[in-house]
């Protein structure tokens, strides 16, 4: 029995046992639904239609032509939409077809304009349409005696299953109808949809791939859900396993969903069809087939560096450039280079003479998007090893000539974001916002395909991160939020970039429970940053841990993520480190062993650049000064953070800023009423900023020493209000401050 | 225990003889024409029954003999092909049997269509929607049947067949557990099941009836499992419980062996049912590959000849003219015969695989590729496959490439020493040597057919400096080799030798590496060496022995490694 059956699987696409997907080169053939659709371009080709209409009916050619098969109700209410009489033309069309007999379906395919002869007309052979009913009337007249008999068939129950279902208005066939009335068992799912869509044609095919992964790469949310195009791409394979490239995007819609398992399936075997089909083409010969073989073995290399198995990419990645090497194909080595230098960067070692390497290779090879790839990745190495902001801006300049040369729109928008990441690197963040809203602002330069802009890729999420920090900095959480509902909206959580904003999120959440004094709120943000960034995730922890007061336990973390910064060169980490050690100093009135650290601090950052960082370690020593009891010298350090800080810096950068002022002012004045007085502006300035955050905890100080002043000055009205003030908030929060003197 | 119960259970074969014989009849009148050959082929095995012992046709209802005209004509144009006449004909009648075959002939005259028409179909993406017609209802009729529980044992089979080929495999498995405790001895049924069980765990987890085919059933699982070794008992439980003529049993004892490598075991069961049935063309081509494995020319011409004489568009025949073809290295014409073997049944999985071999030979790597690919759709369990893919790869010098293939190989056959060898030599050229030389071991001790793990492990050693594990697996080696007897064409035992003098000589074992040197002078390429290394002993020992030698002999003893290894006796063997 089981032999009988198996026989019965012959396939005539199939010559000395080899299956071709195309032995007669039919990429296109003829449906009752494409018929309609020749009916509607020979009605809009014979009658004259209103300007307007006629509009967007021409709109509508293309999707109608390239779409997969609708029904006839569908398809007739879509036209119907744009000119109901042309709809009602077609209709009686089919009609005539359908409910007449075999010669009016012949007579209607010997009476279509024929492409050749028309020459004033829509549909001259070399148009759009004039192709689209070449390929046509071509298929049809290949089909043989029975062929056409079950095509006419076909149109006739294409015809009545939709003018039955008018009737009922249901979404299904009758058929469907008829079998759910009659089963009890809901009929199996996948069976359903293949009834309501028929198997695809070659060109549907491939216009339904070259979308999808156009949309994965440039839009994933318009894309179809990893199940659903799951679904569909099983199902096209079922009706063809010769069509390699649904393997390809298979592989892609696995990565979306991180299944390494399916992903490198899909992938080995989309290049094991390649890799003969690279063969069959005459024209590049051996070459073509060699060639595959070195971009699997390169496609495999990224595939583990995705999924973070380094080793194993490494590995790949030998053996790509192994065999490119072999067969001297340099495009493919600069490609493997390329990928040699990321994966390096990847697995934290320097690859910066490899990047070089690779840059000069690529000039050289005349490969321009390698090149400017390389030097972005060069900026980025030298960002963070404090190579000069003029160097970094020099190169980025010239890769962006390079760019709108060769309209490189793609590096366009990585450049644009790297830009703005260098700036807040460096502190400035008016400089990074104004970069980020350029690229956000910039209309995209992709040709606008399938009605998607390029809006999704990591260069956008980065840009869009920065803006939410820079508008946390400046309390402006209501702003914030909104971009952090975009950045959901854009990027889902299952999406590859959607970690940048969730880090970015955490972050921010983070400090403002921080400075809110919440610490058991920040406490269980630690462990979800940790999550996704350790280094980060450490850092906070420690943070918390000193907040706490448990004051050994984050020395001991501090001192870990030391080392391992140092070991990893994470500069800004290392300064900050050096920072909240120093602050631990504090606790215990080390002031004195604080200092050198806090030297070690400034010069590393001013060695890098880093002015945000620059101007915390100024206000952490000018503290430390004033601790000391040299209050003058604080006040000419704390001066030369002042401006940078009131330029770029973040609200409570700046509080804290003019509360340090204020106090030294008020040391340094001693009673002077002179000193005392610019020391009350200084402090209203503060109160100003803490209130902007409702940074209480800080705001009590303020009025704390507000009241103070007043009472020296003798404004006693003043001092009772500013005393009430703080008698409120200390009512409020309820918990005994902390030495005043003890705080930044 | 277990032995007991199954005698027990073979205990009556009169008895399994009479059911034999009532299903035969049963299946033929109902045109399941596999099903009644199997019960035959087994019932013939068994001893003949006395007349009163036969059984008694099966009974006669009214309905019955209402259609049975009408039955009549229809089964003549069943036979005939003429599956819509018959359908036409059996439309109306109430029988069971009618109902079926009415229900049966639709089936199959949908199946015949679609063929046809795929041959016409308007694109080749249409393929998949040609069938979708006839089963469509007949599941909507049978489904409603059903749930009425109106179904006998043959309609629940249709009915399970027409769920696989909608692809609703969970229901068809449901369905044919049904139809198999309806009847029990309908063979179709269970091998309809068998093509759906896919691991063990599924299989324990159905419900079947305790019946003596449960046996023939288990044992075909396990074969299709490729657990071999509980096979093979399963199928002398069967021999030994009376059906030692059955040829259905010997030839799946043959393929049992063939799948477990046991070539000289194979060999001789299908020899000997060639003997027992020599116009037999099932499971031939399994049969050729062996011959072609143990290169037996004469034997495997003759089995060509002799079926191509006895029908010549079978797909075994083709197989095996593509391997006679392929062993006297007429690689194109081997191919060509693969390619017809595929022209006849396109699912054919054996020879996909066995194209793709030739296309290797012929060093058209691509075409190899693709031939395996195919031979993967038919069956992802395929490991040869699998293995194929993988030389191909490897042969086109992508060692990191070709480890996902051996992997997937591996995986299906995870005690076969030859993917592991593999495995371990792909990691080797990759410099892995840590996970290399867990594959050599690895492949050692599940048995190695080659014999060359151990070599490659002790070179990999021996390349590390890690000269006592070396030592140890190079005497493994040169155990190993000298207790099969039999003479390999790539034993190495020289090179081992040679190591082995040259490490007894470094621990001062003088008396042990002059044994090998010794051997060493057996062979031609160590021959020069080995009088080397018997020089230097010599000398060696003359230094040491002009000092009083009782001082130091137990020193130099004592300076031997703690891990030494053992001295071995080569003089008990015999090369």
């Amino acid at each position: 029995m089981a032999s009988v059956h198996e026989s019965l699987y012959f396939n005539p696409m199939m010559t000395n046992g080899v299956v071709h997907a195309n032995v007669f080169g039919i990429k296109d053939w003829v449906t009752p639904y494409k018929i309609s659709v020749l009916a509607l371009l020979y009605e809009m080709t014979a009658t004259k239609t209103p300007l307007p209409e006629r509009r967007r009916l021409n709109k509508l050619i293309l999707p109608l032509q390239q779409g997969p098969d609708l029904t006839l109700g569908q398809f007739l209410k879509i036209v119907e939409e744009c000119c109901p009489q042309t709809a009602d033309a077609v209709k009686l069309r089919l009609h005539e077809m359908a409910d007449g007999e075999l010669k009016d379906m012949e007579y209607f395919f010997s009476t279509l304009p024929t492409p050749f002869t028309a020459f004033d007309s829509e549909a001259y052979k070399t148009s759009v349409v004039g192709l689209f009913m070449r390929h046509m009337l071509l298929a049809y007249n290949k089909l043989s005696f029975s062929q056409v008999y079950k095509l006419y068939k076909s149109l006739q129950q294409y015809y009545h299953n939709d003018s039955d279902m008018d009737l009922t208005s249901t979404e299904d066939t009758v058929g469907d109808r008829m079998d759910k009335e009659e089963l009890d068992v809901p009929l199996h799912e996948s069976e359903l949809r293949l009834v309501s869509r028929g198997p695809l044609s070659q060109k549907q095919a491939e216009y339904f791939l070259a979308r999808q992964a156009y949309l994965l790469k440039n839009d994933e949310n318009k894309a179809l859900k990893p199940a659903a195009l799951q679904e569909e791409l099983n199902n096209m394979l079922k009706f063809n396993p010769d069509f390699a490239e649904a393997h390809y995007l298979n592989y892609l819609n696995s990565m979306r969903v991180q299944d390494i398992f399916l992903s490198a399936h899909s992938l080995l075997h989309y290049f094991d069809r390649l890799i003969l089909s690279g063969n069959e083409g005459k024209s590049n010969g051996d070459e073509g087939y060699g060639r595959s073989l070195r971009y699997a073995a390169l496609n495999l290399a990224s595939l583990h560096c995705r999924f973070g198995h380094y080793q194993q990419a490494d590995l790949a990645l030998q053996e790509a450039i192994r065999i490119a090497q072999e067969s001297n194909d340099h495009v493919c080595l600069q490609h493997c280079l390329s990928w040699l230098y990321t994966l390096e960067q990847m697995k934290g070692s320097d690859s910066t003479v490899l990047t070089e390497d690779s840059v000069k290779m690529a000039a050289h090879f005349c490969l321009p998007y390698l090149a400017s790839l390389g030097i972005q990745s060069l900026v980025q190495q030298g960002a963070t090893q404090g190579k000069t902001a003029h160097k970094l801006m020099d190169a980025l300049k010239d890769t962006d000539i390079l760019h709108w040369k060769q309209s490189l729109s793609e590096l366009i928008e990585i450049s644009l974001a790297q830009t703005t990441s260098i700036w807040r690197m460096y502190g400035k963040s008016t400089m990074a916002l104004q970069q980020a809203q350029l690229l956000l602002n910039m209309s995209s330069l992709e040709p606008v395909n399938f009605g998607v802009h390029q809006n999704n890729t990591e260069a956008f999420a980065v840009a869009l991160c920065h803006l939410a920090e820079l508008h946390a900095e400046q309390g402006l959480y209501g702003a914030t939020s909104e971009i952090f509902q975009h950045l959901k909206e854009q990027f889902p959580p299952h999406t590859q970039h959607a970690k940048l904003w969730m880090l970015c999120d955490l972050k921010i959440q983070f400090e403002r429970h921080m400075n809110e004094r919440k610490y058991h709120l920040a406490e269980p943000l630690v462990k979800a940053i940790s999550a996704l960034n350790k280094t980060e995730g450490l850092y906070r922890k420690a943070q918390v841990l000193k907040a706490l007061g448990r004051s050994t336990e984050a020395y001991n973390i501090l001192q870990r993520l030391q080392v391992h910064c140092e070991k990893t060169k994470c500069t800004e980490i290392i300064i900050r480190v050096m920072l909240s050690t120093s602050e631990l100093h504090w606790e215990s009135s080390g002031f004195s062993t604080a200092l050198p650290l806090l030297l070690q601090a400034l010069t590393l950052a001013r060695q890098h650049h880093l002015q945000s960082l620059v101007s915390e370690s100024i206000l952490h020593l000018a503290f430390t000064q004033l601790m000391l009891g040299v209050p003058e010298r604080a006040l000419s350090v704390l001066h030369e953070a002042m401006e940078p800080v009131l330029a770029h810096g973040a609200v409570v950068d700046k509080g804290r800023t003019m509360l340090l002022a204020a106090r030294c002012q008020l040391a340094v004045a001693g009673f002077r009423p002179n000193g005392q007085a610019l020391a009350v502006d200084t402090l209203n300035e503060a109160a100003v900023y803490f209130t902007k955050l409702n940074c209480k905890e800080r705001l009590r100080d303020v009025h704390y020493l507000q009241a103070q002043l007043h009472r020296s000055l003798g404004q006693t009205l003043q001092s009772n209000k500013s005393a009430m003030l703080f008698r409120l908030l200390d009512q409020e929060l309820q918990s005994p401050a902390p030495p005043v003197s003890m705080q930044l | 225990m277990k032995m007991a119960a199954l005698c027990n259970d073979f205990g009556d074969l009169v008895q399994i003889k009479k059911q034999l014989i009532s299903v035969i009849s049963l299946c033929k009148e109902r045109g399941l024409l596999h099903s009644a050959k199997w019960a035959s082929e087994l019932a013939f095995s068994l001893e003949p029954l006395s007349k009163e012992d036969l059984p008694p046709a099966a009974p006669f209802t009214e309905d019955d003999a209402q259609d049975l005209d009408a039955l009549t004509l229809a089964k003549s144009y069943f036979d005939l092909k003429e599956y819509d006449r018959a359908a036409y004909f059996l439309k109306g009648c109430c029988s069971q049997k009618a109902y079926f075959l009415y229900m049966y002939s639709r089936y199959l005259s949908g199946e015949k269509k679609k063929d046809d028409e795929t041959v016409d179909s308007l694109g080749p993406l249409e393929k998949g929607q040609v069938r979708n017609e006839a089963l469509r209802e007949l599941r909507v009729e049978l489904s409603k049947k059903h749930s009425a529980g109106e179904l006998d044992s043959f309609t629940l089979y249709l009915y399970g067949v027409v769920l696989r080929k909608l692809d609703l495999l969970k229901e068809a498995v449901k369905v044919f557990v049904e139809a198999i405790h309806a009847l029990p001895l309908h063979w179709g049924a269970w091998l309809e099941l068998s093509n759906l069980v896919t691991n063990i765990e599924m299989l324990k987890s159905l419900s079947l009836p305790d019946c003596w085919i449960k046996d023939f059933f288990m044992a075909h699982m396990y074969t299709e499992l490729q657990m071999i070794k509980e096979a093979l008992q399963k199928y002398q439980n069967l021999i030994e419980a009376g059906f030692s003529k059955s040829t259905y049993i010997i030839s799946q004892i043959a393929v049992a062996h063939h799948n477990f490598r046991d070539i000289d075991q194979a060999l001789a069961l299908f020899n000997e049912l060639r003997e027992q049935d020599p116009y037999r063309i099932d499971n031939m081509d399994t049969f050729s590959n062996l011959l072609y494995v143990r290169s037996m020319k004469p034997e495997l011409s003759y089995l060509a000849h002799n079926l191509v004489e006895i029908d010549k568009y079978r797909v075994e025949t083709c197989c095996v003219i593509g391997n006679y073809y392929s062993l006297r290295s007429q690689h194109e014409k081997a191919a060509l015969y693969f390619q017809r073997a595929l022209k006849l049944n396109p699912r054919c999985l054996g020879a996909w695989t066995l194209m793709g071999h030739e296309y290797m030979e012929m060093k058209n790597t691509s075409a190899a590729i693709q031939a395996y690919r195919h031979a993967i759709e038919v069956n992802k369990r395929d490991y040869r496959a699998w293995y194929g893919l993988g030389q191909t790869y490897e042969i086109l010098k992508m060692p990191f490439y070709c480890l996902y293939y051996y992997r997937k190989a591996h995986q299906l056959r995870p005690s076969d020493s030859r993917m592991l060898v593999a495995l371990g030599e792909s990691y080797e050229k990759l410099s892995q040597q840590v996970e290399a030389k867990k594959c050599y071991w690895r492949a050692y001790s599940v048995g190695d057919v080659e014999k060359m793990a151990l070599l490659k492990l002790a070179k990999l050693h021996e390349q590390l400096n890690e000269s006592d594990d070396a030592a140890q697996c190079y005497m493994r080696y040169i155990q190993d080799i000298f207790s099969c007897g039999e003479q390999l064409e790539h034993a190495e035992v020289s090179t081992a030798l040679r190591y082995m003098g040259q490490y007894y000589f470094k621990n001062k074992l003088y008396n042990e590496a002059s044994i090998c040197a010794q051997r060493c002078c057996d062979y031609n390429d160590a021959r020069e060496e080995g009088k080397a290394l018997l020089r230097q002993i010599s000398q060696v020992r003359d230094q040491i022995e002009t000092p009083s030698a009782d001082l130091f002999a137990p020193l130099s003893n004592n300076n031997t490694p703690v891990r030494r290894v053992s001295p071995l006796n080569l003089i008990s063997f015999t090369p």
